[in-house]
């Protein structure tokens, strides 16, 4: 008896290991079945399903939520049967997933010239080698945010050195006059991309040690120094949340969290930066819908509906009032719906001087350098010239060992 | 004969399902990471890599530089700190669990088993917000409450060596003082009672007996804190290097240096050839370490 069991055990692990390595070819009903990867809020998921039910096509979209999505996507964008069919995520993964071969241009299914309502900063963050690989959906950035406990609408800093004397002011008796994550490379490109300087370009090449982007870490670093000393997450929105800072650079995703603690955030548009004329220009990251290869080929009907559907400005508007998602189709603004909403303006405006995310994949080894390089100024007191050049030094080699 | 043999083969049959599993698991891995270490796997070369032989293993070693070296140390460092102390106070505490008229026993050990308990990601990140943060950190109201400045914990490498150093003591002592009080309860009582009718002193009891007697049963957990400790990973990387949330102390294991000299540039190869390296490192290493207890046998 006992023997039956452990072979019938045997059996069941083997039949185990070795399924899986079956093959079949695509039914009608499979070429129907869409399996979307994404990790969005609930809020978001549920407008694009609503809209697909008004469409009434036999398709079946399946909506899964993966939480660490870009490297999944690494181990099976290959693999069919693994794969999903589309993916919802922001634009700057693009290039990787191109250069992979794993990603069909958008254009394959949905011409180019329907494409012409939406804002050209997203088509711009949507185009990796001339191609465009992305759907746009909504867009984020930054955006300036008080307390208007403390920070009254008048009191508002129009440029950056007036955002200064406001800090010199009121950072005393553990209430911070501003703070932001000002050691972290997404917060502080506002400041480098202001200033005329950059962390990589279109091409892929870093520009740490760019004369601009020095000055900029330069300029910046006293705004620091009125600042607390940890750059993380927590502590930073949690002083916003908490009344302790009066101000701050934080994303679109802070103010429900804030609000639900009562208070009175007010949104403005970005200080403007006095060397240079232009204000603080955060990246922009634009969410919308890739295709992988794979499905552009096996299911192309199917995909080409579902776009459609959520290419109807409608929707955006929808994701707007649900969630404060920007709309990327232009004509949203036109709505009074949309332009009544303070939030979603405010990311409009800030979006006319932010910068697409640099989508290349060597931006994937500049998060950490340039992490270092504005520790290495911000925190450790280093040589603004030196750490700059040690970091470019560092980012081409990086850069290099990826090839 | 026949019969032994046809037991040999029933044996490998039975574990044959478990040895599958093993070789899948364990050894497939370490095969296949040579194998892709071979390659120029990477984003540029997705599915059509080729093998280009010792090439990702002459730029491993030539960007494991000064810095490599610097980073060895560092680990080397790290290891022989926290052994030490992690040994020592383990056994301070296993010796006072084993205090004869000790009340609440049990709920001590419970108390001290409960870091082990706990997953070592939210521990960390526990110590780093609760306890180090110079915004909100217990350490720095207690540093207000007594007049002094707040002190940026973790900004610096000395302060930062040192606030890893006790976390990963607050993450390793559990499994330590398990370990020795399991082995001291293990010693004979006849060796104390002989030994204090001789009279001899609480150290030499302990130098002459409990020391000799527990080392050999503690010699296999040692091997393995000290592996675990020379490749630890996530103490340091989340208290100081975490992205996003870099406190500007510059102090690498070869673990973290490795991680920010390639694992971010998504080339499998090249990464690969560094795991390789490392690996090789720790074989070499568990040979040195299993060569030593043999010799001290055969004296």
């Amino acid at each position: 008896m006992k023997r039956i069991c452990a072979i019938g055990m045997i059996l069941c692990i083997l039949t185990g290991m070795l399924c899986g390595c079956g093959s079949s070819s695509l039914s009608e009903e499979e070429e129907n079945t869409i399996v979307i990867w994404h990790d969005k809020e609930d809020a978001v998921i549920k407008v694009l399903e609503e809209q697909l039910k008004n469409t009434d096509s036999g398709i079946k979209v399946t909506f899964e939520k993966k939480s660490d999505l870009t490297e999944s996507l690494k181990m099976v964008g290959n693999d069919p049967k693994a794969a999903p069919d589309m993916y919802l995520f922001a634009h700057d993964k693009i290039g990787v997933y191109a250069e992979m071969g794993i990603l069909a241009p958008i254009t394959d299914i949905i011409p180019k010239e329907e494409l012409e309502p939406y804002m050209d900063n997203t088509i711009e963050a949507a185009t990796y080698k001339g191609e465009i690989y992305q759907l746009p959906l909504y867009y984020e950035t930054l955006l300036f945010m008080y307390n208007r406990l403390y920070m009254s609408d008048e009191e508002v800093p129009e440029t950056t050195e007036e955002l200064y004397a406001y800090m010199k002011e009121n950072t005393k008796g553990g209430h911070y006059g501003f703070v932001e994550q000002h050691s972290t490379p997404y917060y502080a490109a506002g400041w480098i991309n202001g200033y005329g300087g950059y962390i990589l370009n279109q091409e892929g090449k870093p520009g740490l040690n760019q004369e601009k982007t020095v000055e900029a870490l330069e300029y910046h670093k006293k705004f620091v120094e009125l600042m607390p000393g940890e750059t993380e997450y927590a502590t930073v929105n949690t002083l916003f949340n908490e009344g302790m800072a009066h101000s701050t650079i934080a994303g679109p995703w802070l103010i429900p969290t804030v609000k639900e603690s009562g208070m009175d955030v007010g949104v403005a548009p970005m200080p403007v930066i006095e060397a240079s004329g232009t204000p603080i220009s955060p990246y922009m990251g634009v969410q919308g819908i890739q295709v992988l290869k794979n499905a552009a080929e096996t299911k192309p009907k199917a995909i080409e509906e579902v776009l459609r559907a959520w290419m109807d400005a409608d929707v955006q508007v929808k994701l707007a009032k649900a969630s404060g998602c920007a709309p990327a189709n232009e004509t949203c603004y036109e709505l009074e719906e949309i332009s009544s909403d303070e939030v979603v303006m405010a990311m409009k405006e800030t979006a006319e001087n932010a910068v697409p995310m640099p989508n290349v994949p060597e931006m994937d080894v500049m998060w950490t350098v340039a992490g270092t390089l504005l520790t290495d100024v911000n925190m450790s007191g280093k040589d603004v010239q030196e750490s700059a050049d040690k970091a470019q030094q560092e980012a081409e080699n990086l850069i290099k060992s990826m090839q | 004969m026949k019969k032994k043999k046809k037991n040999i083969l029933f044996a490998y049959g039975w574990a044959a399902p478990s040895l599958l599993l093993i070789l899948l698991i364990v050894i497939f891995p370490i095969i296949y990471t040579g194998y892709i270490s071979l390659t120029n796997m990477n984003v540029y070369h997705w599915n059509n890599y080729d093998i280009i032989g010792l090439d990702n293993y002459k730029d491993a070693l030539f960007v494991l530089d000064n810095g490599f070296i610097k980073a060895f140390g560092m680990t080397v460092l790290w290891t022989v700190v926290s052994m030490v102390l992690q040994l020592v106070l383990a056994f301070i505490i296993a010796n006072l669990l084993n205090i004869k008229k000790l009340r609440l026993r049990n709920v001590y050990k419970t108390l001290l088993i409960f870091p082990w308990a706990m997953p070592g990601y939210v521990s960390i990140l526990l110590w780093k917000t609760g306890m180090f943060n110079s915004q909100f950190g217990l350490l720095n109201q207690w540093m207000e409450k007594l007049g002094f400045s707040s002190v940026k914990w973790l900004n610096t490498n000395f302060l930062a060596f040192c606030c890893c150093t006790v976390v990963n003591l607050w993450l390793a002592l559990p499994f330590m003082i398990t370990i020795i009080d399991g082995a001291l309860q293990s010693i004979d009582k006849s060796y104390y009672e002989s030994a204090l009718l001789d009279g001899a002193s609480w150290f030499e009891r302990t130098v002459y007996i409990t020391i000799p007697m527990i080392r050999q049963i503690i010699a296999p957990s040692v091997v393995i804190t000290v592996f675990t400790t020379f490749k630890q990973f996530d103490v340091i990387y989340l208290l100081t290097q975490q992205v996003g949330a870099k406190t500007g102390a510059d102090i690498h294991t070869i673990m973290t240096y490795a991680y920010e000299k390639a694992f971010i540039t998504n080339n499998y190869g090249y990464s690969s050839a560094i795991s390789v390296i490392i690996f090789l490192i720790l074989i070499a290493f568990s040979i040195v370490t299993n060569l030593k207890p043999k010799e001290e046998g055969a004296v």
